[in-house]
């Protein structure tokens, strides 16, 4: 595809996608998606319609059954370059019995470390900069850790947290980890209506002020609204991305 | 349509007396005099009485050469053959727990089907199966030929059966695991190596570590037998007064192995309560241990 230098190109692009478990029972179509930085779109759809298999599909922990699926520049097997893709699975895959701190680390690792090579132990210059590296991913930890008002628990094991401080857990080790795009399966349920607030204000100003894009799946159709930029609706197998209602946020440029 | 469902209760029922009379067949065709079998009892109870019982407890006193030099004079039990084989037996599985636990953990990384392609786990499974193939006192053996005799032929024997078996006990932990984790770390980037020190270790860390404490416990009891090849321990004792008939000897080693292994036994259960799933409910009693669950 010819690349025109000053247009943006889309963070997701699907074309005439097919997802679901098995390929004789596809649960939904997609003609065409495309989502670009800036943007938050979100997901609403009955339940048991396939919300999360689209997001496991997107995020490459599942193969679609037919069509083509760029993410971050990167088409299915390749993975996006780390840190660029930040998934809040619906089931949170937090490490239950470590800290806040060491979960919300991963994401901070992934979006501002890379390991140190094994020889770079006896290079002291690899190891100064990997030192350094650390020190700011940990500061990106704990400035989303306290963003997410989770700065009493910050070395709490997650099993002893409540539900809806589990969800901002794994919300936080997302946005400590700074990357291009974020796909969140329900990060809201489980939260009381001003952490809702809280949580969706933190993420929307971190999507706007870099430029990332929010794809969410969001069951309260009218949350949904309230958020999205544009609202795609699964309905009999299709994704229908026709009810779009302007909102209070869309009306930036 | 499952194979349970084909079959009638009643068939089962059948079925089972059917592998009951055939292993009453198969033990018959083995006991070629019946007349032996019966006499056993009386020969026990004669045995018994003449050469087991009372037991010698002169074990616990120490040796004749060389000479104790423990002071003060009460600790002098600790010159005994019995402490000294048993301190041996329990130093021996110490050091090849803690040597297996080592081994065993990068090779069970390797061997999980949910973190690595199913060549990698294959050819890891293969490599513990191997280990595991023989029994701790078969290792013995090969390495009293190997090194001679002595506790590091007990400590390889030990650490090599330690890495096979505890190796299976923790690649199944391991598999266990929630999949959830793995896919968030896989969608951020993260490599494989962290993906296993800072997901997979912590998250299965409980169970890893109550599968060592009872790898332990596991190795000491079986640590008293590899003494009897050669392996050092307390073992070497007990075959040696085996040797020249001196049974009332062996039964007071026989009753201090069978307390101290329900000392280690207890041990292990408490300190393995520290380790299962629920750090925060309360901890297991004494009561709770060694009486059935019912009677607590
Ligand atoms: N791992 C799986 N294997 C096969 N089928 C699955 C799996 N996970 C979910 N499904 C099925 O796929 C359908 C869609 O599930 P899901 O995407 O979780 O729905 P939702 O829209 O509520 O998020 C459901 O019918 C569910 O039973
Ligand atoms: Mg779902």
């Amino acid at each position: 595809m010819e690349k025109i230098p000053w247009k943006i190109e889309p963070i997701i692009r699907l074309n005439d996608v097919t997802i679901g478990y098995n390929v004789k029972e596809p649960l939904v179509e997609i003609p065409n998606l495309e989502i670009f930085p800036g943007e938050i779109v979100a997901i609403a759809g009955p339940s048991g319609v396939g919300k999360s298999t689209l997001l496991k599909t997107i995020v490459g922990l599942i193969r679609p059954i037919s069509g083509s699926i760029e993410v971050c520049g990167k088409f299915f097997r390749d993975r996006p370059d780390r840190g660029e893709l930040g998934y809040v699975p619906q089931g949170l895959g937090l490490v239950r019995h470590a800290s806040v701190l060491h979960n919300v680390m991963l994401g901070a690792d992934a979006g501002h470390n890379t390991p140190i090579p094994f020889i770079g132990v006896f290079r002291p210059s690899l190891l100064l900069s990997w030192l350094l590296k650390k020190k700011t991913a940990k500061k990106k930890a704990i400035q989303a850790i306290n963003s997410m008002g989770l700065e009493e628990k910050i070395s709490e094991p997650i099993r002893r947290l409540s539900g809806g401080q589990q969800r901002r857990v794994a919300t936080a080790r997302t946005l400590a980890q700074c990357p291009k795009l974020i796909i969140a399966d329900e990060f809201l349920s489980e939260l009381d209506e001003k952490t809702i607030d809280m949580v969706l204000g933190e993420v929307t100003k971190y999507v706007r002020s870099s430029n990332a894009a929010l794809l969410v799946v969001e069951h309260d159709i009218t949350r949904a609204k309230m958020m999205a930029d544009r609202l795609l609706v699964i309905d009999d197998g299709r994704i229908n991305p026709f009810i779009t209602e302007p909102t209070a946020l869309e009306v930036k440029i | 349509m499952n194979f349970f469902h084909k079959i009638s209760r009643p068939s089962w029922l059948g079925i089972c007396i059917l592998i009951f009379l055939f292993s009453i067949i198969v033990f018959n065709g083995m006991i070629n005099d019946w007349g032996r079998a019966s006499q056993g009892l009386g020969n026990l109870i004669t045995f018994f009485n003449e050469s087991l019982w009372p037991p010698d407890w002169s074990v616990l006193e120490p040796q004749a050469y060389p000479v104790c030099t423990v002071y003060p004079n009460f600790m002098d039990f600790t010159c005994s053959t019995a402490w000294i084989g048993m301190v041996e037996t329990i130093k021996i599985a110490f050091v090849s727990t803690v040597f297996g636990t080592i081994l065993s953990i990068p090779l069970s990384l390797l061997a999980a089907r949910n973190l690595n392609q199913s060549w990698v786990s294959y050819s890891s499974r293969f490599i513990l199966a191997g280990f595991r193939s023989l029994p701790s006192l078969i290792w013995a053996i090969f390495f009293v030929i190997l090194v001679g005799f002595g506790p590091l032929a007990g400590v390889l024997a030990m650490t090599v059966y330690t890495v096979g078996y505890l190796g299976k006990l923790q690649y199944e932990a391991i598999e266990g695991m929630a999949k959830i984790p793995l896919d968030a770390s896989e969608a951020m980037g993260l490599t494989k190596f962290e993906t296993a020190l800072k997901v997979v270790i912590p998250e299965s860390a409980n169970d890893l570590i109550s599968q060592a404490i009872f790898m332990f416990e596991y190795n000491f009891r079986h640590g008293t037998v590899i003494g009897i090849v050669g392996a050092g321990g307390i073992g070497y004792y007990i075959n040696l007064y085996l040797k020249f008939l001196q049974y009332d000897k062996v039964i007071a080693y026989l009753i201090i192995i069978f307390v101290v292994v329900l000392i280690i036994d207890f041990i292990s259960i408490k300190a393995r309560s520290y380790f299962t799933e629920e750090i925060d409910l309360p901890r297991s009693t004494w009561k709770s241990i060694f009486l059935p669950s019912f009677l607590n």
